[in-house]
């Protein structure tokens, strides 16, 4: 127990700080927003005209109604997701101030991860009501009934704080790439266009040729999006949801682990170039 | 004038050159949004596997648009990418003072300095895009298709440059404005497919008052069906001259609240 | 009539937003952001000979280098003016910054990426200096400045000293008629300080070009300077010539004792023999040898060298000119009345 509080007791002051500095940037943060969902707003825009355009009311089991709100989940939960904690590691090991944090007697896994919390918590407060509100009243318009779902919405949640777990330390592992390949803009471009698509953010998986949906279905790039946006819409049994929060579990493990492993590639290089 | 083509001979070559020595930088920026816009092509792609045609454009003439408006999206990024950095850092930290104390044009000067060659991804795809679907569809091909062409491409690059100029003349008065680029820069998605599968709303937006539709919408379908020339073409010419001027002004303000950063 | 830098009340204020410490403040400036409004230069006139060096002095965050951004047109002055060779800096800035040359010790001008040569390249198109006068130009330059050990070398991997080399040679390339010289010796070793000051003093001789310069080596000021502009929080403390700065209030003065024996100087006393302050008397014990530093409108030289000959055996007397870097640490204090 008082391993605990001494535990928080060191990394609270991160979230502190990722809090004030939120605050700070509140216009920042306001301006990224919008000009992010406007993403979100074309999706919505091009599935309408989609639907418009066929007398199909279902396309790979997708009505128009699903449709929308798994463009605005998506977009929802990939911001929610969204983790670039790590691209200040990369630019830490960039310009070499990492120094610093190695010889401090914190993790700093532990120290990005509570900053970013802190950082996170205005934006999601911010956020989440509003957007999740907005599709069930869409919803609701749209079919004439509540469909919102409160089991469904809890094990989201749950997905969906997994789903972030891994975005961090995926993240993390890139991050510590930069110490073999120093490139932070390009690299990291590529991987956010790559995970965008693998993870289903760009269209569901179910729209992709069978055989490419069921590999995608099993990477960990599904889990950050596509998992936790199924189990919202619902399409998910209780029997596929416990499958899907189990496999989003050993991925979650598994780039933990992994990124323990490149840190210590990364330090046995580090101390050979002498930093 | 000369003079400033001059600057941008010297300044392109020594980016050149530099280019070979971080030729893993450029390849993976250029890679990086290529792969971007290779997966949206592939979206649009998905979506004509299921229907023929999208508010009546064929995947055809959805790709011209889309590869329109890559062309004068890339020729701005190309040459002005360093006002970004204007609205991120320059002004905040102070390094604006170095563009104020040479004889040369300070909006000029300052986006002559960075050559973003990532940029060769975007227009790679443009150019991919056109000459796959250019010749699959039946456009009426004139005399003066190709220079008018470039005439639109020329004003609707001036459209971006100078909608990044304002937003980051902002940064004059509040030190920092990279986000409110950002969010102005974003909408310029809605210009890659076409206007008419937005609401009216949307549509008055990126016409009127954030008119990046000039930029690849309404040019594109005038070389598609050769209709409606003076608001297609003459609207692009309009609204980038018109913001082009507008941008002027706000800069020349901007710089007189300019504050520079503590001695 | 014949004045080069003409400036006239000027004064600039700024705007700032106040951050409240902790979350509690910064949750506060969320609703209600608290603005103030600094002065940072607070109606400062001076104005300054064609052909002269004006050093332009003053502690740090004294407004010495608003006051400069404001003649070389990057700031805009919120009142009062300024006029360069007849020209107002925000009138017309284009052409007016083609007359002087700039020099921010702090941040280079120069582009990071280029070639030295290439920076002058494009400085030649940027200021339109025609081909012969560029190469004499550089001739002369690399001469002064012995730029020819780095000059293809890109900026990013100059040295410090090579970097300020270059970018003095880079305001001067066009041949300005003033000079705004902001910390040219900032950082730098002796050696590169000395080559700098003479490159500084050569043009000046020269070309008869106007400097103004600001430091914070006052041997800058002393090896430089014939007159000094000193600013304190934003307004001017004092104007006139170096020596009549030294005149009116060297009254310190240093004197070094070399003693025949260690032992002895526990017998001097100065201060309490002349009954003098801390500020007014200071010494300073190396081995057999003491520095005495005394305000001399107090205790006259003639009774300093006498007590001291009186008290203990003396081997040698070194008498040091008056260092006007105490003179201005005390101006900086305000115990000088201006």
């Amino acid at each position: 127990m008082t391993k605990l509080r001494h535990f928080f007791r060191i990394y609270l002051p991160f979230s502190r700080a990722g809090i004030q500095e939120m605050v700070a940037y509140r216009a920042n943060f306001i301006c990224f927003l919008i000009g992010e969902i406007v993403s979100a707003f074309i999706m919505f825009f091009v599935w309408k005209a989609v639907f418009a355009s066929s007398s199909q009311q279902t396309f790979n089991g997708f009505t128009l109604e699903d449709m929308v709100v798994y463009v605005f989940i998506t977009f929802l939960t990939g911001y929610l997701t969204y983790s670039d904690g790590a691209f200040a590691i990369g630019e830490e090991i960039v310009d070499g101030s990492i120094a610093t944090r190695m010889i401090r007697p914190c993790s700093f896994d532990m120290c990005f991860l509570f900053h970013e919390l802190g950082s996170r918590l205005i934006s999601i407060a911010m956020i989440f009501v509003p957007i999740v509100a907005g599709v069930e009243i869409y919803r609701c318009v749209i079919t004439g009934s509540v469909r919102f779902d409160i089991p469904h919405f809890l094990l989201y949640l749950l997905s969906l704080t997994v789903a972030y777990g891994i975005s961090f330390y995926f993240n993390v592992c890139y991050g510590f790439m930069a110490f073999f390949f120093k490139n932070l803009w390009g690299t990291s471009l590529i991987k956010e266009t790559l995970t965008s698509f693998l993870s289903g953010a760009i269209v569901p998986l179910a729209f992709l040729p069978a055989p490419l949906a069921a590999v995608l279905n099993f990477l960990p790039f599904a889990s950050l999006s596509y998992t936790p946006v199924m189990i919202y819409m619902g399409m998910y049994s209780y029997a596929e949801i416990a499958y899907r929060i189990g496999l989003q579990l050993f991925w979650l493990l598994a780039m933990f682990l992994l990124s323990k492993l490149i840190w210590r590639c990364a330090v046995k290089r580090l101390s050979v170039q002498g930093g | 004038m000369l003079r400033y083509l001059r600057l941008h001979r010297i300044f392109i070559s020594q980016h050149l050159k530099r280019l070979m020595e971080y030729k893993t930088d450029f390849l993976l920026g250029a890679i990086g949004l290529l792969i971007a816009q290779a997966l949206q092509v592939m979206f649009i792609g998905i979506i004509f596997s299921q229907i023929p045609e999208l508010e009546g454009y064929t995947f055809d003439e959805v790709l011209f648009i889309f590869g329109f408006s890559l062309i004068p999206k890339s020729l701005d990024h190309l040459f002005t990418d360093n006002l970004w950095m204007v609205g991120y850092s320059i002004v905040r930290k102070g390094d604006f003072d170095k563009y104020l104390t040479r004889p040369i044009n300070s909006l000029y000067y300052v986006t002559v300095e960075r050559f973003c060659v990532d940029a060769f991804g975007e227009m790679l795809t443009g150019i991919l895009l056109l000459s796959y679907s250019i010749p699959r569809l039946s456009m009426a091909f004139h005399w003066y298709t190709i220079p008018l062409a470039l005439v639109v491409v020329i004003f609707a690059t001036l459209i971006y440059t100078s909608l990044k100029t304002m937003t980051a003349a902002i940064s004059f008065w509040t030190k920092a404005s990279g986000h409110i680029i950002h969010m102005l820069y974003m909408t310029n998605d809605f210009s890659k497919y076409p206007v008419t599968i937005y609401n009216k709303a949307v549509q008055t937006l990126i016409t009127y008052v954030i008119p990046f539709a000039f930029t690849a919408y309404y040019p594109a379908s005038f070389f598609l069906t050769d209709k409606n020339p003076l608001f297609c073409i003459g609207g692009t010419v309009i609204a980038g001259t018109a913001l082009f001027a507008l941008a002027l002004f706000i800069w020349n303000r901007g710089i007189r609240a300019y504050e520079s950063a503590g001695s | 009539m014949d004045k080069m830098i003409y400036v006239d009340n000027l004064r600039k204020e700024f705007k700032k937003v106040i951050k409240e410490p902790g979350l509690k403040g910064s949750v506060k400036s969320l609703f209600s952001p608290k603005k103030e409004i600094i002065t940072a230069v607070d109606g400062v006139s001076f104005d300054v000979d064609r052909g002269e060096i004006l050093g332009f002095i003053g502690p740090n965050g004294a407004g010495k280098s608003t006051v400069i951004k404001m003649l070389t047109g990057i700031l805009t002055p919120t009142s009062g003016m300024c006029r360069i060779n007849g020209k107002i800096p925000q009138e017309d800035r284009k052409n007016y910054v083609r007359e002087i040359g700039v020099v921010f010790g702090q941040r280079t001008q120069l582009w990071w990426d280029l070639a030295l040569r290439e920076t002058y390249a494009v400085l030649k198109e940027i200021y339109e200096v025609p081909d012969e006068q560029y190469h004499k130009r550089m001739a002369f330059l690399n001469e002064v400045l012995e730029l020819d050990d780095f000059i293809t070398s890109p900026v990013r991997t100059l040295s410090l000293g090579q970097r300020m080399r270059a970018d003095i040679a880079a305001s001067l390339l066009h041949s300005p008629k003033v000079l705004f010289l902001d910390e040219p010796t900032i950082g730098l070793d002796v050696v590169v300080k000395e080559n700098i000051r003479g490159a500084i003093r050569q043009i000046n001789e020269q070309e008869g070009t106007t400097v103004i310069l600001t430091t914070h080596d006052l041997s800058d000021i002393e090896l430089l300077c014939e007159r000094i502009v000193m600013i304190d929080k934003g307004k001017k403390v004092f104007d006139g010539a170096l020596s009549q700065l030294k005149h009116s209030y060297g009254q310190m003065r240093t004197f070094r004792f070399e003693l025949l024996s260690p032992d002895d100087i526990a017998l001097l006393d100065y201060r309490g023999r002349f009954k003098l302050s801390d500020d007014d008397c200071s010494t300073e014990v190396k081995k057999a040898s003491v520095c005495v530093k005394f305000n001399s409108s107090l205790v006259s030289v003639e009774d300093m060298i006498s007590y001291t000959l009186q008290t203990v055996h003396v081997k040698d007397i070194e008498i040091r000119d008056v260092e006007i870097e105490e003179i201005i640490k005390r101006l900086y204090k305000r115990e000088v009345a201006v």
